[in-house]
């Protein structure tokens, strides 16, 4: 009956009425709504509801994007506060190179925070709905977390077949330029490309090149701290690849523009070349770029029956490094045993336990490793753990506490719960649900995070500027990814770091080591990668170097002695390391890549 | 939109889908979703799927929507110091004798997560923060458009029953909602309501804001005949087109202008890269560098080709009081 009361129309208008608006503009009228509605009126219905209409309509207001070239998508991120350089770099590859650039920033401004943005403003504006972003394999899950909390954008990352056709996919470009994946993607159009870590396309014959080189793409974003390093060919493929003829074809390249592989000509027209594609954003010279780091080593003097555990275990460690001799392997367990009493008796408890299972029934070490656990039966009372609990108290915020094991991790848990203090554990083998459910944890009620894991799935701490360091890691690269939880872009108080340290012990040394030697926790970001990747193309790592001058010293003065000559050693290769980097910004290329972009003055902290 | 805003979205939402609120302040819903919502907002169709097929009684979920997390937040913060405030009073006088279930549950977490404080194992509505931008309410704006895409409505008399005899005359209109969208490389949008009188033909614009201000019902109402229309559909339907390109054509286009340039030069720029190029291939490998020059030049017209496109938000036929 309630059929409109005329006859509509049989046959079907056009999909859509097309023609020309201006001479330019190209225009057309979708037409699919009137076709639904009739089929409708023709089978008098489904009709649907009236608010849901109203709503619709005010979603669609909500979301109108009113102009060309505002940040749209700030409204959509109330979270996320980005940096001025980062707004204006996202501005400027939307506004002014048409979404296809290079992000050149040096390490730790922030390129994913840039392209993140991109990325967005394109989805809020409806100008990408399919992106696939191009990662090393070890980075993936890190940018699909960061897509997701940072910038709300449902992201994916590859393992089967079918992820494929989610709208936005991150893998890793080893799996994307393989078949039977290479096909698939090289049959699709992308809205955009994001390629992390694009200097590994710098070569033109490589498959990663080739491979990037026949993608369908409209906006593409290439990500590198270094577009060249050694000759200005890779700054050439890596441009040719993004707006090829940018810097004209190879030959008039080399004839323009260069005069040897690492010294440019005509540099003023080559910069106005490189800067309609790239953007490189570099740290001021400030000196501390970040909020500071406040260390403070807290000497602990152990209980005589844990002085005893401790001499205890260290002679038993020296007898057997003489009777096994130079193999590495077991060499490293041995000196695990001191330093887990330093942390706590339940982490030597267990490695003895496994230890004691291991050693066949008549040999006369079983006698002594019992001896062992006798000792850690009398112990009632663990140093550290009271000293980290009156810290804790007198801090009075959250706190973050490392340490290396399991056992020490439970027995804080234990024992803080004991004493009325919230907190929860983090480790490594938990699931991505259970870790985030404990980080809510801890962002909300709990006092104190206990973590055993640092590195890997990179957790974010910058709500927390307290960290305990119950024991340290040899490895001084896990040290500085322990800080880096908490002492990162974002945080906005000075970071407390405060060491435990057993006197008279292994630990002592360590920490000697690290922070009077090495000074490890006042480094700039990134200069220790350079450091270590020096030191141990040397030989050994230098967690196994450290282990061996413990096992092979003498005395606590040999070992002192021993540790200091490594000390030194570090410390030259790291005047090495700085004078090289001075002479690298003299560099041709370096003043060439300086010039392209802006020096962002950071703000040294008081 | 801000939180406020936000916030009224949320309830008329919950409202119009038949979702009962259990609890709500004006920083947080707690609400256990009516069927048709839980299809549209939790994901789930192998359960609904399973529950069409054998017709089990659907159990829905129950979310925690937080409309402002600072209010919310806080609040939460001073009801949990309360309870804790009360409980220690509770406790000095007696011990609490009800623990074995409670450190049974304890040990079954701990197994699984290590240890976890007592206080904290309760059972988790899954917490949605609602903000503009965030993943639900993008959810809910879908969900408000698969379900308001096309109506048949009548307003609703103002005055009921003066004459039972006397029959009031109504018109029906088509009416759209549209979206106009201007694209480049860049982009802008603008929105458009018409409404066609199919009576007489008449177009008006800025139809939704005057239906806005009337009562309408899907049930044609008492004492209303409809007046005969003198215009098919179609022909409505051009009304439309004209009257929208006719305002179209009367716009800046000077980003068109500009992005026709930015086209131009683009093009100019491969073309000077790939011709010689090709030119100096050797005849084999000219058909694979031929192609790549053709791929580039389709993205970048697909990139800064300027464009206007118009698509209907949604539409309806609407019968208004009056002869228009």
């Amino acid at each position: 009956m309630l059929q409109p009361n005329q006859p509509t129309n049989p046959s079907r208008s056009e999909p859509a009425a097309r023609g020309k608006l201006h001479p330019l503009v190209e225009w057309q009228f979708d037409r699919s709504w009137f076709d639904e509605l009739q089929t409708r009126l023709n089978r008098n219905g489904p009709w649907d509801n009236w608010q849901l209409y109203q709503l619709a309509v005010e979603a669609e207001q909500a979301k109108q994007v009113t102009s060309f070239d505002e940040l749209r998508c700030l409204r959509c991120l109330p979270q996320l506060e980005p940096m001025p350089h980062q707004l204006a770099t996202a501005s400027k590859v939307l506004h002014e190179m048409g979404g296809r650039a290079i992000l050149a920033d040096e390490v730790g401004l922030g390129k994913t925070i840039e392209a993140g943005l991109v990325l967005k403003e394109y989805i809020v504006r409806g100008l990408v709905k399919r992106a696939l972003i191009l990662v090393p394999a070890s980075l993936v899950l890190q940018w699909v977390r960061e897509l997701n909390q940072k910038f709300g954008i449902s992201a994916v990352a590859q393992k089967k077949e079918h992820t494929w056709q989610y709208d936005i996919v991150v893998a890793s470009m080893d799996t994307a330029k393989r078949e039977p994946h290479r096909e698939k993607l090289l049959a699709q159009d992308y809205d955009m490309l994001i390629i992390d870590e694009a200097h590994k396309l710098k070569n033109k014959k490589t498959t990663n090149y080739q491979f990037v080189n026949q993608m369908s793409k409209k906006y593409c974003l290439l990500l590198t701290a270094t577009p060249v390093q050694n000759d200005l060919d890779e700054l050439y493929n890596l441009i040719t690849l993004l707006k090829p003829g940018q810097l004209g074809g190879q030959s008039e390249f080399a004839a323009n523009f260069v005069v040897d592989k690492r010294l440019p000509k005509n540099e003023g027209q080559l910069q106005e070349a490189l800067s309609g594609v790239m953007i490189r954003n570099r740290r001021g010279d400030g000196g501390i770029h970040f909020t500071k780091r406040i260390v403070r080593n807290i000497p602990l003097v152990l209980s005589p029956e844990e002085k005893a555990l401790y001499d205890g275990v260290t002679a038993f460690v020296k007898e057997r490094v003489v009777e096994t001799i130079a193999d590495m392997a077991s060499m490293l367990s041995l000196v695990t045993l001191q330093r887990e009493v330093c942390s706590s008796r339940d982490a030597v408890f267990v490695t003895l336990v496994n230890l004691f299972k291991k050693t066949a029934e008549d040999s006369p070490l079983r006698a002594k490793i019992w001896g062992l656990v006798e000792n850690i039966r009398a112990i009632t009372s663990n140093t550290k753990a009271e000293k980290a609990m009156e810290l804790i108290r007198e801090i009075d915020d959250k706190v973050i506490i490392f340490t290396e094991y399991r056992a020490t991790q439970e027995y804080l848990l234990n024992y803080f719960r004991d004493n009325g203090l919230y907190a929860v554990p983090y480790r490594g083998g938990m699931n991505r649900g259970k870790k985030d459910w404990m980080m809510d944890l801890f962002r909300g009620r709990a006092q104190v995070l206990i973590a055993t894991e640092a590195g890997g799935e990179g957790i974010n701490l910058q709500f927390c500027h307290h960290m305990i360091n119950f024991d340290l890691p040899w490895n001084p690269m896990r040290v500085e990814q322990r800080i880096g939880r908490v002492h990162r872009l974002g945080q906005q108080h000075d970071v407390r770091i405060y060491n435990l340290c057993t006197l008279g012990t292994i630990e002592e040394h360590i920490v000697s080591l690290l922070h009077e030697k090495i000074n490890l926790f006042e480094l700039v970001i990134g200069e220790l990668d350079h450091i270590l990747e020096r030191f141990e193309k040397q030989e050994l790592s230098i967690e196994q170097q450290i282990a061996r001058l413990v096992a092979e010293a003498g005395d606590s003065s040999e070992l002192q002695r021993r540790m200091s000559g490594l000390g030194d050693s570090l410390n030259r290769i790291r005047a090495e390391v700085q004078s090289d980097t001075e002479l690298e910004e003299e560099d041709a290329l370096g003043s060439l890549l300086d010039a392209v972009g802006q020096t962002i003055p950071m703000e040294a902290s008081q | 939109m801000n939180e406020r805003q936000v916030h009224r979205y949320v309830q008329r939402f919950l409202d119009a889908t038949d979702c009962t609120i259990l609890e709500k302040s004006p920083a947080h819903f707690k609400v256990k979703l009516s069927p048709a919502a839980d299809r549209a907002l939790t994901n789930r169709p192998y359960y609904w799927s399973f529950v069409d097929r054998t017709g089990a009684e659907p159990e829905t979920m129950s979310m925690l929507l937080v409309t402002d997390r600072t209010k919310f937040d806080a609040a939460e913060a001073a009801a949990e110091a309360q309870k804790q405030a009360k409980q220690q009073q509770q406790q000095e006088p007696k011990q609490n004798p009800a623990e074995p279930l409670s450190s049974a549950a304890e040990a079954a977490l701990a197994r699984s997560f290590g240890f976890v404080h007592g206080d904290l194992n309760t059972i988790r509505m899954p917490r949605e923060e609602v903000h503009f931008g965030s993943r639900r309410l993008d959810q809910l704006f879908d969900a408000s458009q698969a379900g308001g895409s096309y109506v048949y409505l009548f307003q609703e008399p103002e005055r009921k029953h003066l004459l039972p005899y006397d029959s009031m005359p109504y018109t029906a209109w088509l009416g759209v909602n549209m979206k106009v969208e201007f694209a480049s490389d860049r982009k802008r949008e603008e929105l458009y309501s018409f409404g066609v009188s199919l009576a007489s033909g008449q177009c008006v614009e800025r139809f939704h804001d005057r239906l806005l201000e009337l009562k309408m019902t899907p049930k044609l109402p008492p004492n209303v005949h409809i007046t005969k229309n003198g215009l098919s559909l179609s022909k409505a339907l051009s009304t439309i087109e004209q009257t929208l390109e006719r305002k179209l054509k009367n716009q800046d286009y000077s980003w068109a202008a500009q992005a026709r340039e930015r086209l131009d030069e683009e093009l100019a720029r491969i073309r000077s890269y790939y011709e010689p190029l090709i030119a100096a291939a050797i005849v084999e490998n000219q058909p694979a560098i031929t192609e790549q020059y053709e791929r580039r030049q389709a993205e970048i017209r697909w990139q800064y080709e300027p464009r206007v496109t118009a698509t209907a938000i949604n539409c309806g036929i609407f019968h208004l009081a009056g002869i228009d």
